[in-house]
C-alpha cells in the first residue's frame, strides 16, 4: 500500500525473490520489485521494531515508576536525541556518513538518561517515582529550550530539523533495522529475565524491597535499558509519541499485568499500530507524505487525555 | 533469633528510634505498642532493611541485618505492611500475588511445581483458595491483607513482620488472624507486629513492648503489661478503668 499501487501477489512474488532469491514470475516489473524490496519492506520493517521497541521501552518504565502517564519521553530521552540530532543537522558534523543523525541522537539519548538518573540518585538514593519524573520532566524541558535556541539560529537547516523531529522511516534501508533489532534482542532479553522484578515493583518498593528486590539497583538498569532502546528507535525514525502509552495500556487491559507475557504482546501490539499508522501516514495525502509523528499524535493524545481524564475521576 | 542491640534509626537528619534493644526467641511472638508517632513503624522498617540504621546493631540468628543481600533478607525476614496493593498496575490474580513470595527462592523466569505446591498451601492456610482467580485489586480489604499474609507466609521466612495486620479485618477475621498467626510461631518461626489494639496485642502475643518518643518504656509478659500502671501514664489515660468500663456493657 503507498502512491504506488502493486499487488499483493506481486508483492509476495517480490518478497520471496529479494529473500529466498525465488525467480520472478514474468507479469512482475523491476520496478515493482525495487518499490517492494528496496523502498517499502525495509520500511514496513524498521516501522514494526521501532514501535516493538517505544512499546517494550514505554511499558518498562511505566512498572518501574507505577505511572501509566510515564515514558522514556517524558523523562528526556526524545529531548536528548533532539539535541543530539539537532547538533549533527546544525554542524553538519558526518562523522558516520548517512549514520551520523540517527548516531548523534542516539548518543545524546542514553547521555541524558544517565544524566537524569544520576541526578535523581543524588535527590534520593531510592529512586522513587515522583524524584524520577520531575527530574526527567525538568531536564526534558531544559534540554529542548536548547534545541529551540538552536533552530533559531539556523534558519536554512530549521526546516530539516523539524523533519526528522516529526519522525518518518523514509528511505532508511534494511542497515537501520538489524542495528534497531540487535539492540532490541539484547535489552528484550533482559526485560524478560527481570520480568519477575517488573512485577513486584509494581508492588511499590517497600513490597518489592521485602520480597528481595534490590530496587535502586534494578531501577537504575530497567530505567538504562529503557533508555537505550527507545533511545536508539528516536535516533532512527525521530520523535514518534503516544505509541509508548498507548501500546502497553491497551496490553495490559487485553493480557494483564505479568510481564512474562505483557513484554511479548506489547512488542507486537507497538509494532502493528506503528506499521499501520506509518501506512497511514503514506497512503492518506497521496502523494504527499505526512509525518508518521503526527498521525501517531492525533489517535495519542485524545488517547492520553481519555486515560489522565479516567484516572483523575 | 532477633537480637536488636542499642538500636537507633530514623528519616534524614531526624532520629526517630533512639537505643532500642530487644530479643525475640524462634517460635515466639512479640507485640510492640505505643501512641501514634512513638516509632513503632520507623523500627520495623529498620528491622525488615527498608531504612538504614543509624546505630546499634540488629541481629538474625548472630548475622547483621544490613550486611546481608536483598535476596538473603528476605528469606529471613518478611513484611506486611500497611502499603495495600500497590497500585493500579499490580491487578495480578491471588494466585500469582502469593507466587510472587517465592521470589528470592527463585528469580528465574517461570515459576517451578515447588512455586506452586507453595503458593497453594499457604493460600489454604490464609482460607484465600476460594477467590484464588480473583484480581487482588477488586477485593476487600480484609481479602487483600489475607492474601498478603500469604504472600508473607510464601517467603517461608524465620521472622513476620507486621504493621498493623488487623486494619480492615472484622473481628472474626482478627480471630482467626491471631490463630493463623500462633500456629505459624508453633513451627518455631517468630512474629513481630506492631499494633495499636492492645486487646488484640495482648491475645496473640508472649510478650509487648510500649514505645513511647522512641523509646522502650516497658517490655515483659502480655500478662504483665497488662496490669502496669504506667501504661496509664505512657497513653495519658487511665486505660485499664477504660477497659473495664467498655467491657462491663458486654455483661
Amino acid at each position: 500500500m503507498g502512491s504506488v499501487t502493486v499487488s499483493p501477489l506481486h508483492i509476495f512474488a517480490a518478497i520471496k525473490n529479494a529473500f529466498f532469491g525465488v525467480p520472478l514470475p514474468s507479469d512482475v516489473t523491476e520496478g515493482e520489485v525495487s518499490i517492494i524490496a528496496g523502498i517499502r519492506l525495509p520500511r514496513v520493517v524498521l516501522s514494526f521494531i521501532v514501535g516493538a521497541a517505544f512499546s517494550v521501552s514505554g511499558a518498562a518504565v511505566q512498572s518501574v515508576l507505577r505511572n501509566p502517564l510515564a515514558s522514556p519521553f517524558t523523562l528526556g530521552t526524545s529531548s536528548g536525541a533532539s539535541l543530539g540530532a539537532s547538533l549533527v543537522i546544525v554542524t553538519g558534523f558526518a562523522l558516520f556518513g548517512s549514520y551520523s543523525t540517527a548516531a548523534g541522537g542516539a548518543v545524546f539519548a542514553v547521555a541524558t538518561m544517565f544524566i537524569m538518573v544520576a541526578f535523581a540518585k543524588r535527590l534520593d538514593r531510592s529512586l522513587q517515582s515522583s524524584t524520577v519524573v520531575l527530574t526527567g520532566m525538568v531536564l526534558s524541558l531544559f534540554i529542548s529550550a536548547w534545541v529551540s535556541l538552536m533552530a533559531t539560529f539556523s534558519d536554512e537547516r530549521y526546516r530539516q530539523l523539524i523533519k526528522w523531529q516529526n519522525g518518518s522511516f523514509a528511505g532508511r534501508g534494511f542497515g537501520y533495522s538489524a542495528v534497531l533489532l540487535a539492540v532490541f534482542a539484547v535489552c528484550f532479553t533482559v526485560f524478560m529475565i527481570k520480568s519477575k522484578q517488573l512485577d513486584l515493583l509494581t508492588f511499590g518498593d517497600e513490597q518489592a524491597m521485602s520480597i528481595g528486590v534490590n530496587t535502586s539497583a534494578a531501577k537504575t538498569i530497567l530505567l538504562v535499558l529503557a533508555s537505550v532502546l527507545s533511545g536508539t528507535a528516536v535516533a532512527f525514525a525521530g520523535v514518534i509519541g503516544f505509541v509508548d502509552l498507548i501500546a502497553p495500556h491497551i496490553t495490559r487491559k487485553i493480557f494483564g499485568p505479568k510481564h512474562k507475557l505483557l513484554l511479548p504482546m506489547t512488542a507486537l501490539v507497538g509494532g502493528a499500530f506503528m506499521t499501520i499508522c506509518d501506512v497511514a501516514a503514506r497512503t492518506l495525502a497521496v502523494p504527499n507524505e505526512l509525518p508518521v509523528g503526527v498521525i501517531t499524535s492525533l489517535i495519542g493524545a485524545p488517547f492520553f487525555a481519555a486515560v489522565f481524564f479516567k484516572r483523575r475521576r | 533469633m532477633l537480637e536488636v542491640k542499642e538500636l537507633s534509626c530514623g528519616y534524614g537528619n531526624d532520629t526517630v528510634v533512639k537505643n532500642v534493644s530487644l530479643s525475640v526467641r524462634d517460635g515466639e511472638i512479640l507485640a510492640i505498642t505505643g501512641p501514634n508517632g512513638c516509632g513503632k513503624t520507623t523500627l520495623l522498617r529498620a528491622l525488615c532493611g527498608i531504612i538504614p540504621y543509624k546505630a546499634g546493631s540488629a541481629l538474625i540468628d548472630g548475622k547483621e541485618i544490613h550486611s546481608m543481600s536483598r535476596e538473603e533478607l528476605s528469606m529471613n525476614a518478611a513484611l506486611l505492611s500497611q502499603t495495600g496493593a500497590g497500585g493500579e498496575y499490580s491487578d495480578f490474580t491471588v494466585r500469582e500475588t502469593v507466587a510472587l513470595g517465592r521470589y528470592a527462592k527463585n528469580k528465574g523466569f517461570g515459576s517451578d511445581k515447588t512455586d506452586e505446591a507453595a503458593a497453594e498451601k499457604y493460600m489454604k492456610k490464609t482460607d484465600t483458595l476460594s477467590f484464588a482467580d480473583s484480581v487482588i485489586t477488586e477485593l476487600s480489604g480484609g481479602q487483600l491483607q489475607r492474601v498478603l499474609l500469604a504472600r508473607a507466609f510464601a517467603q517461608e521466612p524465620k521472622i513476620i513482620f507486621l504493621d498493623e495486620p488487623a486494619n480492615h479485618l472484622d473481628l472474626k477475621r482478627q480471630i482467626e488472624l491471631i490463630e493463623m498467626l500462633k500456629a505459624w510461631a508453633a513451627d518455631g518461626k517468630s512474629v513481630v507486629g506492631v499494633f495499636h489494639d492492645l486487646n488484640l496485642a495482648a491475645e496473640l502475643s508472649d510478650r509487648i513492648m510500649v514505645m513511647n518518643e522512641g523509646r522502650t518504656e516497658l517490655l515483659d509478659s502480655s500478662e504483665n503489661i497488662c496490669r502496669s500502671e504506667k501504661l496509664n501514664k505512657i497513653y495519658g489515660f487511665d486505660i485499664r478503668a477504660y477497659m473495664r468500663k467498655t467491657l462491663k456493657k458486654w455483661e
